[in-house]
């Protein structure tokens, strides 16, 4: 099973690379939306947890959310969208989308490792 | 949008900067960080050798800024990731002076708990020599952090 990140950001990238090392999945990384679809085109059997930033080039997170849950091949991959974005209204867009989980930046290791493993149906840490 | 409210808005903002600084250093770079002091100036000129960038529009107009010298910021990106500090590159110092920019205002915006700012895309520039004129259409406040490493400046012009 593998974890996908969708963010511009190369830090966080690393960040949420590192912890799911740390908890035992391998991360894939992509750097905007089409590059999270393409990777979803490729391998997307095998992700079993989409982390998806909101602000992004491109399609925006809620956008590339909705495609995601649009396309029966990838509907069941849970999605956490992780971003700076805290308001009432943009947690309510996404989950009315289907985001399974919120996660503002910034973020201890310990929540997000939490985060992840809550999503993935195996409890916290 | 009244003058107090206007105000109010700006305060509500400056007070979750300050927080926000700090949540940020302690959570993504488990780092202790001190609050040194406060200041507003009319003009202000950018000489730190790393400094990121965000606009805010909307309800409120204005520029946040995150400044420190390159070897703070290595140390602190150093922290974030969980490379040494000479393993980063200068793609990696960028990325990081604009996602500390960027993590500081989105923690601003939550905790004033406002919706009707949006967030720029960040900019930032590390250089070893620059001069910046920070020109606002409003006073600018800066807060001051120390770290063990150095100090770290926060700018708001709301």
């Amino acid at each position: 099973m593998k974890l996908l990140t969708i963010d511009d950001s190369r830090t966080i990238r690393r960040v949420i690379s590192g912890i799911g090392a740390m908890v035992g999945f391998e991360v894939l990384e992509a750097e905007n939306g089409d590059a999270g679809i393409k990777v979803l085109e490729q391998q997307g059997d095998e992700v079993a947890l989409i982390l998806l930033d909101w602000n992004m080039p491109g399609m925006n997170g809620l956008e590339v959310l909705k495609l995601v849950k649009a396309d029966p091949r990838w509907a069941h991959i849970p999605v956490m969208m992780v971003t700076t974005e805290g308001e009432k209204d943009y947690i309510i867009k996404a989950i009315q989308a289907g985001a399974i989980h919120y996660q503002t930046k910034p973020f201890t290791q310990e929540e997000m490792a939490t985060r992840i493993m809550e999503a993935l149906g195996m409890g916290g840490l | 949008m009244s003058g107090a409210d206007s105000t109010e808005l700006m305060n509500k903002l400056l007070t979750g900067l300050r927080l926000a600084v700090t949540e940020m250093m302690t959570a993504m770079a488990m780092s202790e960080v001190v609050f040194a002091g406060q200041e507003s100036a009319d003009s202000f000129t950018l000489t730190n050798e790393v400094v990121g960038l965000v606009r805010l529009d909307g309800q409120l107009q204005g520029m946040v800024g995150v400044s420190c010298s390159q070897s703070l910021l290595r140390e602190i990106v150093s922290r974030i990731v969980g490379l040494a500090p000479d393993e980063l590159a200068m793609e990696d110092l960028l990325d990081g002076a604009a996602e500390l920019a960027n993590m500081v205002c989105g923690g601003m915006k939550t905790k004033a708990q406002i919706g009707s700012v949006q967030l720029s895309p960040p900019v930032s520039i590390v250089g070893q020599e620059y001069t910046a004129q920070w020109k606002t259409n409003h006073p600018t406040t800066v807060f001051t952090f120390q770290m063990d490493e150095g100090v770290l400046m926060v700018h708001a012009s709301l």
